[in-house]
C-alpha cells in the first residue's frame, strides 16, 4: 500500500498502474484461447471460422483452440443449451482460469431461438447459467459475425478491467435500438409471450385435438 | 445376432468372470459430453479392462430439444425449418423428407424441374458433408492438414448454397410442393466450376491421406462390423455399405431423379474403419458424377406448385417415407387426424441414432485408442441422435 501511495505521489496519480493495466489488457485481448465447445449447428460455423483457412481467426490471435477448459480463457458457446447440459456448461465455465470471457453465438443462446416455443428442454438464453460478455445473433451466425463479436470482445477487454477493480467490465455500445423502443419493452414483451406459452389449458387443448382420436385407438 | 435386453443397472456392474488370465479388474471411464473427438455432446461410458474395451454405453440427452413434440404444434411448412437443425450437414435432405411426406399424403405431383433441383442440391450437400467428415477424421487421427483442406474445399460448395438459397448451413429451401425460390442465374456456371475444382481436389485427398501409413495402420482391421451385426442393429448409410451390404435407397427405392442417372454404389468388404473411409471417398466421386449428368439438363417449369398461403390438410392416416442422407436412412412417420393442418404426431427415424449402437459392436474387444477412429468413421451428428 505504501508503495502504491508513493507511486501515486511520485508519478502524479495512477499513472504507473494504468500503464500496467493497459499492457495487460492488450496482451489478454490479443491472445484469447478459445475452448472447443459446440453443441449443434453453430459449432460447424465456429469450426469454419476458427479452423478453416478462408476465415482465418489466427489474424486476431485466437486460433489456439484448446479442448481442456483449464487451458482456455474464451468460452464460445456454439449451439443450443438444454436443461441437461446446463450444469455441465456451468462446470466448464468454472473450470476456466480467470480472467475468462464468454461469447454466446446463435439465436439459441440468446433466447432459445427456434426452440423458444413448445420445447420442454431448451434453455431460454444462456444468461440464466453464466454471465455472457458478447452475444452474436444469427442462426447460425456467419464466420464474419463471429469475428465482429470477437473484435467487440477485444475492444471491451482493452478498455475494461483494471488491477484495482478486477471483474468490472464495461460493455461497449455497438448498435442503437430503434427510436421509441427500449430494452425493457423488448424484455417485457418476451416475458409476456413466454408466460402465455407456458400456461396450457389441458382440457381445452384436449378438446381442440379431439383426443383420443380415431388414429390413436 | 441375438441381443440380450439388459438394464443400465446390469450394464454398469463389473462382470464377475473377466476373460483375461491375469488378475485384472474392470473399471469405468467417461468420455464426453465435452470431448473434442465426440463431435458435440455425446457421452460414452466405457467399461475397460486395462486398455481393452469391454463395453461402450452411450448416454444420450445432452442436446435433446424435443423437436418431434414441437412439430405437433406447427403446420407442415413451419416444421420444415426445424428439420434443418437435427442433422445440419444434411439439411436439404431433411427438408425433402418432410416435403415428400406431405406431397405423397396429399397426392401432389411435382414437376421435373423441382425434382432436378432437389436432387442436385442433395448431392452437392452430400459432397460437402463428406468433405467435412474427411477433414475431421484426419484431425481425430492426429493430422491437422486434412482439416484445413476439407474445410477449404467445402467453402466452394457453401458459396453455391448461399447464392441460390441464401444460407450456408440451415437452408429451409425444399418445401412441400416445390422449392422456396428459383435457381440463381449463376448456378449452373458456378456449380460446374466447383465440381471441376472438387474433382481435382479428390485426387489431392487420396495423395495426402488415403495412402498415408499412419492412417492405414489406424484404420485397417480396426472396428470391424460384420454384415449380420450391421443389419441386425439397423445400421444404414456408408457404415452398412462398408460392411458389404449394397443397400442404397437411391438405388433400391429411387426418389427424385435418381432412377434417370447412372451411378454406382460403393461397397466395402471387411467392414473396418478403412472400408468406411473408402466408401465415403468413393461416394463423393459418385455424387460429382451424378451432378455432372444433371446439371446441363435442368428442364423449365414452375418451382412452387402449392400456394404458400394454402392450408395443407392431410387425410387421416399414418404415412411413412424415407430417404438416404449422407449418414444413412432418414425416415419420417407422419400421423394425421384428418381435421387440423398440424400433424397429430411426427416421428423421425434418424440414421445416427441407429448407427451409434454399432459403436459397441465394433469397439468391443478393441483398444481404447481405436475408439476415436471408430467414432470418427461413423460420422455422427449428435443433435440428430437426440433430436
Amino acid at each position: 500500500m505504501g508503495v502504491e501511495k508513493s507511486a501515486d505521489q511520485a508519478l502524479g496519480g495512477n499513472y504507473l498502474l494504468t500503464r500496467v493495466d493497459q499492457v495487460l489488457n492488450m496482451a489478454r485481448a490479443n491472445s484469447l484461447w478459445p475452448l472447443t465447445f459446440g453443441t449443434s449447428c453453430c459449432a460447424i460455423e465456429m469450426m469454419m471460422a476458427t479452423g478453416a483457412p478462408r476465415h482465418d481467426i489466427a489474424r486476431f490471435g485466437a486460433e489456439v483452440a484448446r479442448p481442456s477448459p483449464r487451458q482456455a480463457d474464451l468460452l464460445i458457446i456454439a449451439g443450443t443449451i438444454v436443461k441437461r447440459m446446463a450444469p455441465r456448461l456451468r462446470t466448464l465455465y468454472e473450470q476456466m482460469a480467470e480472467p475468462r470471457y464468454v461469447i454466446a453465438t446463435g439465436a439459441c443462446t440468446i433466447s432459445g431461438g427456434p426452440f423458444i416455443y413448445n420445447s420442454y428442454t431448451t434453455l431460454r438464453g444462456v444468461e440464466d447459467v453464466l454471465p455472457v460478455d458478447v452475444f452474436v445473433p444469427g442462426c447460425p451466425p456467419r464466420p464474419e459475425g463471429l469475428f465482429y463479436g470477437l473484435l467487440t470482445l477485444q475492444r471491451m477487454i482493452k478498455s475494461g478491467e483494471t488491477l484495482r477493480q478486477p471483474g468490472v467490465r464495461r460493455k461497449p455500445v455497438m448498435s442503437a435500438l430503434p427510436p421509441g423502443i427500449s430494452m425493457d419493452d423488448i424484455r417485457s414483451e418476451m416475458e409476456s409471450l413466454l408466460e402465455a406459452d407456458s400456461e396450457v389449458d389441458v382440457e381445452a387443448r384436449r378438446r381442440q385435438l379431439g383426443w383420443p382420436s380415431s388414429t390413436n385407438t | 445376432m441375438t441381443a440380450p435386453i439388459r438394464t443400465l443397472d446390469d450394464r454398469i456392474r463389473p462382470s464377475d468372470t473377466p476373460d483375461s488370465p491375469l488378475d485384472t479388474q474392470e473399471y469405468f471411464i467417461n468420455m464426453g459430453p465435452q470431448h473434442p473427438a465426440t463431435h458435440g455432446v455425446l457421452r460414452l461410458m466405457l467399461k475397460l479392462d486395462g486398455e481393452t474395451i469391454r463395453e461402450v454405453i452411450p448416454v444420450l440427452g445432452y442436446i435433446h430439444r424435443g423437436i418431434e413434440k414441437m412439430g405437433e404444434a406447427m403446420t407442415y411448412r413451419q416444421f420444415v425449418h426445424l428439420t434443418d437443425r437435427i442433422d445440419y450437414l444434411s439439411a436439404l435432405v431433411n427438408n425433402w423428407v418432410v416435403a415428400r411426406g406431405v406431397e405423397v399424403a396429399t397426392g401432389t405431383e411435382t414437376n421435373d424441374r423441382i425434382e432436378y433441383i432437389r436432387t442436385i442440391f442433395a448431392e452437392i450437400e452430400r459432397i460437402q458433408s463428406h468433405m467435412l467428415w474427411w477433414g475431421v477424421l484426419g484431425m481425430d487421427l492426429g493430422a491437422f492438414t486434412p482439416f484445413l483442406y476439407g474445410f477449404r474445399d467445402r467453402e466452394t460448395l457453401t458459396d453455391i448454397f448461399e447464392e441460390t438459397i441464401g444460407c450456408r448451413l440451415t437452408m429451409n429451401y425444399i418445401q412441400p410442393g416445390g422449392v422456396m425460390h428459383d435457381l440463381h442465374p449463376n448456378f449452373v456456371k458456378r456449380t460446374k466450376a466447383a465440381l471441376a475444382y472438387s474433382k481435382s481436389k479428390l485426387h489431392e485427398y487420396e495423395e495426402l491421406l488415403s495412402g498415408n501409413v499412419i492412417l492405414q495402420e489406424r484404420t485397417r482391421d480396426v472396428g470391424i462390423l460384420s454384415a449380420e451385426d450391421a443389419v441386425a442393429l439397423g445400421v444404414t448409410g456408408p457404415p452398412l455399405r462398408a460392411s458389404g451390404v449394397a443397400y442404397d435407397l437411391r438405388k433400391v427405392e429411387p426418389y427424385g431423379v435418381y432412377d434417370r442417372v447412372d451411378f454406382r454404389t460403393a461397397v466395402g468388404s471387411v467392414g473396418d474403419c478403412w472400408d468406411r473411409y473408402w466408401v465415403r471417398v468413393e461416394e463423393m466421386r459418385q455424387s460429382i458424377h451424378i451432378v455432372e449428368q444433371l446439371i446441363d439438363n435442368i428442364p423449365e417449369g414452375k418451382t412452387m406448385l402449392m400456394k404458400p398461403a394454402k392450408k395443407i390438410v392431410i387425410p387421416e392416416g399414418v404415412y411413412y417415407n424415407q430417404m438416404e442422407t449422407a449418414r444413412g436412412i432418414l425416415g419420417m412417420v407422419l400421423v394425421s387426424d384428418g381435421t387440423s393442418d398440424k400433424p397429430y404426431r411426427i416421428h423421425l427415424r434418424s440414421p445416427n441414432f441407429n448407427n451409434l449402437w454399432a459403436l459397441d459392436a465394433m469397439s468391443r474387444g478393441g483398444r481404447l485408442g481405436d475408439l476415436v477412429a471408430n467414432v470418427s468413421s461413423l460420422d455422427l451428428v449428435v443433435p440428430d441422435i437426440d433430436r
